[in-house]
C-alpha cells in the first residue's frame, strides 16, 4: 500500500505549436471504493498558467490553497503576474521545504511565457523540476500516459490537434488503470484564450 | 513639561497622555491628505501626492493608495516606509485567513488584525508607534461594502465619508455638509471627492500628477472590482468636475 496509490489519479500536459494543454481525471477514491467522480486536481493561477497536483488528495488540497496564498502575494507585491519558470520555482521550493516529511503530490505544470512560447514541467514528491520539451505525466497511470503520449504525440500540433491528442492519450491511459478515470477534464491554453472541456469517458 | 514623559512609548504621562502615540499623529497631520467616500454601490479613495517632482519615475508604484486583497483597498496617511511594513503585513494576514478558512476575509476583521498589531506598540517593546493612518475601503458578503479609518493608537472605527492627513478637519467638515445619507451612488462619491480635495489641497494646479484616485465596487460579473484611476481618467475627472486648473496660455 503505497501513500501515492491510496485516493488515485493522474495528470498529462503537452506542448502544441503556440498552445500548451492540460488534462486530469476526475476520480478520487479510498483504494478500491471510488467516491467522486468530480474530484478538482487542476488549478489555474491565471489564464496563461495552469497546474495540475496527482496524489493524496488532502496534499493536492493544501497544496492548492498554499500556492494560492504565495501567488496572491506575490501579485501584490510585485505586481505582476507570475511567470511560468517563477511558478514552477515556487512549487519546487515549496515542495523541497518539506524534505524530509514530504507532501505526497506530484506536480504537473503547463502555461505560455511572456513571448508565447509554451512551457511545460513536471516534479516529483520533493521538487525535482523536470522541464520536458514535449510532454509531462504524473500519476497512478503515469506509465499507460508515458506509453499513450509516446505514440500519439509529435511536434506542433495546433490547438485543436492537440486536443484530440491529449484526450485519446488520457482516455486510453486511464482505462488501463484502477485507481484513474470516472471522467476527464482538457483545458487547452493558446495567447488568446483558454478552452476547458469535459470528456465523456467509461465509468468504470 | 511633556519632555520627560515622551521618551519612551510604553509609559504615560502624568495627565495621562501617551506622548510618542500623539506625535505621530502629529507627523500625519503634515502628510498628503487622503479622503475616503462611501457609496451605496462601492467606495471613492481620493489622495493628494506630497512629493512631485519632474524627476520622479511616475510610473512606479502607488504611494497613497494600495490592494490589499481581492476585496479591500486603502489609503495611506503619514510615513510611506512605515505605511509598507504594515501593508505587507495586512496583505500577509489576509492571504492566512484565506488559507485558513478558504474565504475572503471580513473587512473589520482585517482593520482589527492591523490595530493590534498598530496597539502593540503603543504598549510594548519599546519600539516607536507606526507613523501612519489608514482609509480602509472594502466589501464583505456580511456588511457589504465598507468604510473604516485607524490611526497609530490601534484606534479604529467605521465611517460613512472621512479624511486624514494634512488639512483633513478642513476636508471634514465639507464633507459632514455635503454628504447625503441616500442616494450616495458612486458617481456622486466621486464628485464629491474631487470637490473636496479642490478645497482643500495647497497646490494651486490641481492636476493628474498631484492625485490619486481610486474606487472599489461590483463589476458586471458580480467580483469585486479595484480600479485605479489613469492620468488620463483623473483629467477627464477634473475637466467634468470643472475644477481643472488652466495652465497659462503659452504665447
Amino acid at each position: 500500500m503505497s501513500i501515492m496509490q491510496y485516493n488515485g489519479g493522474c495528470l498529462v500536459g503537452m506542448k502544441g505549436k503556440n498552445c500548451v494543454a492540460i488534462a486530469s481525471d476526475r476520480r478520487f477514491g479510498v483504494q478500491a471504493l471510488g467516491l467522486s467522480t468530480n474530484f478538482q486536481r487542476m488549478f489555474s493561477v491565471n489564464n496563461r498558467l495552469y497546474y495540475g497536483l496527482a496524489g493524496l488528495g488532502t496534499d493536492v488540497q493544501t497544496l492548492s490553497e498554499k500556492f494560492r496564498m504565495s501567488v496572491n502575494m506575490y501579485n501584490l507585491k510585485e505586481e505582476r503576474d507570475i511567470a511560468p519558470t517563477t511558478f514552477a520555482s515556487l512549487v519546487s521550493s515549496t515542495l523541497y521545504e518539506r524534505r524530509f516529511g514530504p507532501y505526497f503530490s506530484e506536480p504537473v505544470i503547463v502555461g505560455l511565457e511572456k513571448d508565447d512560447t509554451p512551457f511545460i514541467c513536471a516534479m516529483d514528491l520533493i521538487g525535482c523540476i523536470n522541464f520536458a520539451k514535449d510532454f509531462v505525466v504524473t500519476g497512478t497511470s503515469s506509465e499507460q500516459l508515458y506509453g499513450m503520449c509516446e505514440a500519439l504525440w509529435e511536434p506542433d500540433l495546433e490547438p485543436e490537434d492537440l486536443f484530440e491528442t491529449i484526450s485519446q492519450a488520457m482516455l486510453n491511459a486511464v482505462d488501463r488503470d484502477a485507481l484513474s478515470g470516472w471522467g476527464a477534464v482538457v483545458h487547452v491554453i493558446t495567447p488568446t484564450q483558454v478552452i476547458t472541456r469535459t470528456l465523456k469517458g467509461r465509468m468504470d | 513639561m511633556a519632555r520627560r514623559y515622551d521618551s519612551r512609548t510604553t509609559i504615560f504621562s502624568p495627565e495621562g497622555r501617551l506622548y510618542q502615540v500623539e506625535y505621530a499623529m502629529e507627523a500625519i497631520s503634515h502628510a498628503g491628505t487622503a479622503l475616503g467616500i462611501l457609496a451605496d454601490d462601492g467606495i471613492v479613495l481620493a489622495a493628494e501626492k506630497k512629493v512631485t517632482s519632474k524627476l520622479l519615475e511616475q510610473s512606479a508604484s502607488a504611494e497613497k493608495v494600495y490592494v490589499l486583497n481581492d476585496t479591500m483597498a486603502c489609503a495611506v496617511a503619514g510615513i510611506t516606509a512605515d505605511a509598507n511594513t504594515l501593508i505587507t503585513y495586512a496583505r500577509q494576514q489576509a492571504q492566512q485567513y484565506l488559507y485558513t478558512y478558504g474565504e475572503e476575509i471580513p473587512a473589520e476583521l482585517l482593520v482589527q488584525r492591523m490595530c493590534d498589531l498598530k496597539q502593540g506598540y503603543t504598549q510594548y517593546g519599546g519600539l516607536r508607534p507606526f507613523g501612519v493612518s489608514f482609509l480602509y475601503a472594502g466589501w464583505d458578503s456580511h456588511f457589504g461594502f465598507q468604510l473604516y479609518h485607524s490611526d497609530p493608537s490601534g484606534n479604529y472605527s467605521g465611517w460613512k465619508a472621512t479624511c486624514i492627513g494634512a488639512n483633513s478637519s478642513n476636508a471634514q467638515s465639507i464633507l459632514k455638509q455635503d454628504y447625503k445619507e441616500t442616494g450616495m451612488t458612486l458617481a456622486n462619491a466621486k464628485s464629491l471627492a474631487v470637490k473636496v480635495l479642490a478645497k482643500t489641497m495647497d497646490s494651486t494646479t490641481l492636476g493628474s500628477d498631484k492625485l490619486e484616485f481610486a474606487t472599489v465596487s461590483k463589476g458586471k460579473d458580480g467580483k469585486i472590482a479595484f480600479h485605479l484611476f489613469s492620468a488620463e481618467e483623473i483629467d477627464q475627472l477634473l475637466k467634468d468636475e470643472n475644477v481643472a486648473q488652466f495652465k497659462e496660455e503659452e504665447s
